[in-house]
Formats: structure tokens, C-alpha cells, sequence
């Protein structure tokens, strides 16, 4: 991300960053409160020692996570020929397969919810904002990683298109056609390698990663990163959504947080 | 015929014992969690990437077991949500042994081989007497004998870490984290397929240890893990007897 990128920067999420800055000053009770704090616990914690030790993960992840460094870019030498296509590859839906056969030209993304100015952008839109491309490795839950190269519009890009986050904003809702959706918290949309990625290897997202846009969120597991994206929505609690969990994999009964 | 004479030492300490048995339970739960997690993925990779199709190191297919078979005995979402919740318990439990015990200069003097046992003739013979599966007899049984002090040392420090680091590499968030840790291993896929070979390597240690139990009596070793207490047939008290 250039410079002029981060001085563009809302005020929601110079707060959100300094809010979790001052968060790790906490020392000595970072385990003990730490857990309490937005950004070191799931939405909804599993009962018994394995909500425990879900929260253990993450909060001791998060923290060695804490400056938001980026994660390792490979050389696009290493880049993975035939990356696997795994989960949904193409849609059952009516709609989708409208947009398909229509080159994705009517494709919309709903950017609603807890923003300053809900708006609906088209891929050109996407297109036309700053891009960003990564070369990153692809890490399944499964066993299974590869090397792609991503391109897309940062996450932060698109949320301050629609005018930025209101201040009780905690959760970004993400809806996939086929019946996926997952929820990501602002520690993962402020990283600036997180990206709604429109191309793949120089090319167009293909059908079977995702296409038209999917979201690439690097520090986490495949299961987090959503194909075929169709609406994002802002919200203050995941409550209301699927199982209320605060996501699709969650409701089956991973852990919500995939940094592993 | 005089009996031999018997008499009680106490072999563990409560901590060593309490830290053992956590151990035992969340090293049997973290090997079935692990073999749930690799059956939804049966094959091996080596360097930074590997999927179906990429050329593998070790494939279940070419021992008989199918893709599809191994997903179906697999259960990875039970598998991996065990494999966290044990793998916290083993990390806290490790910790806590180590500082328990780590302050008191007995734990040394059990732990760690002496020069005189690390000669080659004592070496030699105790190398000897474990391949006739003799037990020690004696004082000498109330010791941990050198290739012991020697197994327990690697199996502490150095297979457990090496397991608990192999994980890390293999979690996205060290992509960010630790880069260097993964480049360390030579790639995801190398630090992956050196989990497994490392979690064979303690499957060996515990079918050793079983046997060694065996060989030097189950009742009394058992017992000796439970309440501390364990026999010892003195040689030499029988002798002047």
C-alpha cells in the first residue's frame, strides 16, 4: 500500500488502529483481559476448554500479529501451475449463473450496512480502484498449499468508497452466491494484504477461484478466503446471520478464526 | 534359602507423576486428532506446495486405502478442533513440568547422564544388557539408567518442540508471524510431512517404553507412576543375608 494510500485513511480506522496499539500496552493482564478485547476472541466463543483454547489461539496469534506485518511474497517464478479448484466451483444459483453468461457486466457489489454511504459497485468500479497485487501462498485446512498471484482492491479501499465505518462497527458480513458467507473482524480488513481479488496469475479470477471477485485474507486458512463474492455488509454484531456464529465454516464447527 | 530383600523408594515426584499421566492423555488424543486430520489429506508432500495431483512423497492410495476410504475414516473437523484444545493442554502441561522443575537441582542429577556414564565400556555394557531385555537390578534400579537419561533428554527436548514448531510452520498466521520458520523447514509441505515423520519417531518412543515397562515389570512400574512407590530386590542385602 503507497503512502498516500495510508494518509487517505478514515478517521473510523486510524481509531481501530490506534485502539488496538494501545490494547497491547495492557503487559501483564494481556491474558487475562486480553481475551475480552475485540481482536484476541471469536464473535462467539464455543463453550468448554475447546472455547478455551480456540481464544488461547487466537489472542496469542493476534498479538504476535500486532504491528500487522505483511505476510511472505513469493517470486512469481514459484507460482503454482493448476492451483487446485476445491469447494464450490460453480455456482447452483440462478442468479450467478445470470451473471455468468452475462461476463459478469451486471455483477453488483452492495457495499451496505454500518457505512458512511452504502454504495454498489460494478467490477470496473473494483477495477478502476487502487490495486494491489500480492504473490501468496494458499494454505488449506486440509493439508494442501500452492502459490498464486493475486490482484484486486484492498478491502479498506472499498469501505472508505463507501464513506468509511461507523464508530460501532465491529464485524464485516461477507455473502458468496452458493449459499456461503463468513464474517471477518477489522484487524483483518485494515491489513493491507487483504484484497477483493478480480485476477489471478495476470488474468481474469477464473470460474472455478471465484470469479467475478474473491476475497484474499492472507494470515488465514482457504476456508476463510470466499469465492464468488456477492454483498458485504458492515455490522456491529454477527448475531442474526446463519447460526449467529459469525460464519458459514463456524456454524459447521470450525474455529471462526483461521489463522490455524 | 534366604528371600531377597525388598524395600520402597519413592521413584517419582507428585508433579513428574501428575505432569505424566496429563501427558499420556493428551498425546494419545493428540495422535488420533493428527491421524483424523491426515486422512482427510492422505498424502505427503515435500518443499513449499502440494495438492491432489502434485507429485507426492507418500500416498495412503499406494498402501491400499483410497482417497475416498481415508475421508470417509477421517474426521478432520473433530480432528482439528481436538488437535488445538490438546495440543494447549500438552504446551501448558510441558511448561509447567519444566518449571517445576527446572529450579530444583534434583531434577538434574536424574536427568542428566554423568561423565562416567557416557564412557563407551558403560555405554557398551548397558547397550548390551538392553538388547538381552535384562532389567537393572539393585541400586542401579532405582536410577534412570544412560540410554534412559538419554531417550527421555531427545524425547523432551528435542522431539516435543520439534513437533510443537512443526505445527507453527504449517499455520497461516506464520506466514505473517514467522516467514523465516517456514523457509526454515524448506517449505509448508516439508515441515507438514516432517510432523508426521517426527510424530512416529514418539510412537516408536512410546512402544519402547511400553516394552521396557514390560521387561522391567508392569505392576511395580505402574505403581510407581501412580503413588510414587516403587520396589527395589536388593542384590547385595540378599547376599549378606
Amino acid at each position: 500500500m503507497s503512502k498516500q494510500q495510508k494518509q487517505q485513511r478514515p478517521e473510523e480506522f486510524t481509531l481501530t488502529r490506534r485502539k488496538l496499539i494501545s490494547r497491547f500496552g495492557a503487559l501483564g493482564g494481556i491474558l487475562l483481559t486480553g481475551c475480552y478485547t475485540d481482536f484476541y476472541r471469536p464473535p462467539v466463543i464455543r463453550g468448554g476448554l475447546m472455547g478455551v483454547a480456540d481464544t488461547l489461539t487466537m489472542a496469542s496469534q493476534r498479538m504476535l500479529m500486532s504491528n500487522q506485518q505483511l505476510v511472505q511474497e513469493h517470486d512469481i517464478s514459484e507460482i503454482t501451475e493448476n492451483f487446485p479448484v476445491w469447494n464450490q466451483s460453480d455456482p447452483d444459483d440462478e442468479e450467478y449463473q445470470r451473471l455468468k453468461a452475462g461476463n459478469y457486466v451486471d455483477w453488483r457489489l452492495p457495499v451496505s450496512g454500518l457505512v458512511n454511504n452504502p454504495i454498489s459497485l460494478s467490477l470496473e468500479d473494483l477495477k478502476r480502484m487502487p490495486s494491489r497485487t500480492q504473490t501468496t501462498m494458499h494454505i488449506c485446512e486440509q493439508g494442501w498449499s500452492a502459490i498464486a498471484q493475486w490482484t484486486g482492491a484492498p478491502l479498506l479501499s472499498v469501505l472508505q468508497a463507501a464513506g468509511g465505518i461507523k464508530p460501532e462497527a465491529r464485524y464485516i458480513m461477507i455473502d458468496a452466491y452458493g449459499g456461503w458467507y463468513e464474517g471477518y473482524d477489522m484487524f483483518d480488513v485494515v491489513h493491507p494484504q487483504t484484497i477483493l481479488a478480480y485476477g489471478m496469475n495476470g488474468k481474469d479470477l477464473p470460474l472455478g477461484n471465484g470469479a467475478p471477485v474473491r476475497l484474499r485474507v492472507e494470515r488465514h486458512c482457504g476456508y476463510k478466503q470466499l469465492k464468488f463474492i456477492k454483498s458485504i455488509q458492515v455490522v456491529a454484531s454477527v448475531e442474526g446471520f446463519g447460526r449467529g456464529t459469525g460464519g458459514l465454516n463456524s456454524d459447521f464447527g470450525f474455529h471462526w478464526y483461521a489463522g490455524a | 534359602m534366604p528371600k531377597p530383600a525388598k524395600h520402597w523408594i519413592y521413584r517419582h515426584t507428585p508433579n513428574a507423576r501428575i505432569c505424566h499421566w496429563i501427558m499420556v492423555l493428551s498425546f494419545f488424543y493428540l495422535l488420533y486428532s493428527g491421524i483424523m486430520i491426515f486422512l482427510h489429506f492422505p498424502e505427503l508432500y515435500w518443499g513449499k506446495v502440494g495438492f491432489q495431483g502434485y507429485p507426492a512423497i507418500f500416498k495412503l492410495e499406494d498402501w491400499g486405502i483410497s482417497w475416498e476410504l481415508a475421508e470417509e475414516l477421517g474426521d478432520r473437523r473433530w480432528g482439528r478442533n481436538y488437535h488445538y484444545m490438546f495440543a494447549w493442554i500438552f504446551l501448558i502441561n510441558g511448561l509447567i513440568y519444566i518449571l517445576w522443575n527446572g529450579w530444583q537441582k534434583k531434577f538434574y542429577r536424574k536427568m542428566l547422564p554423568t561423565k562416567q556414564e557416557l564412557s563407551p565400556p558403560h555405554l557398551k555394557s548397558e547397550l548390551k544388557r538392553h538388547m538381552k531385555f535384562r532389567a537393572a537390578e539393585g541400586s542401579a534400579a532405582a536410577k534412570y539408567n544412560v540410554l534412559q537419561k538419554l531417550t527421555y533428554l531427545i524425547v523432551l527436548f528435542i522431539l516435543f518442540p520439534f513437533m510443537i514448531i512443526s505445527g507453527f510452520a504449517q499455520m497461516p498466521a506464520f506466514t505473517a508471524i514467522s516467514p523465516e520458520l517456514i523457509d526454515m523447514f524448506g517449505g509448508r509441505q516439508t515441515a507438514r510431512t516432517l510432523h508426521v515423520i517426527c510424530s512416529l519417531l514418539l510412537v516408536l518412543f512410546v512402544v519402547v517404553h511400553l516394552v521396557q515397562m514390560v521387561v522391567t515389570g508392569v505392576l511395580n512400574q505402574l505403581r510407581g507412576m501412580i503413588t510414587g512407590k516403587y520396589e527395589i530386590t536388593s542384590e547385595s542385602s540378599e547376599a549378606s543375608s
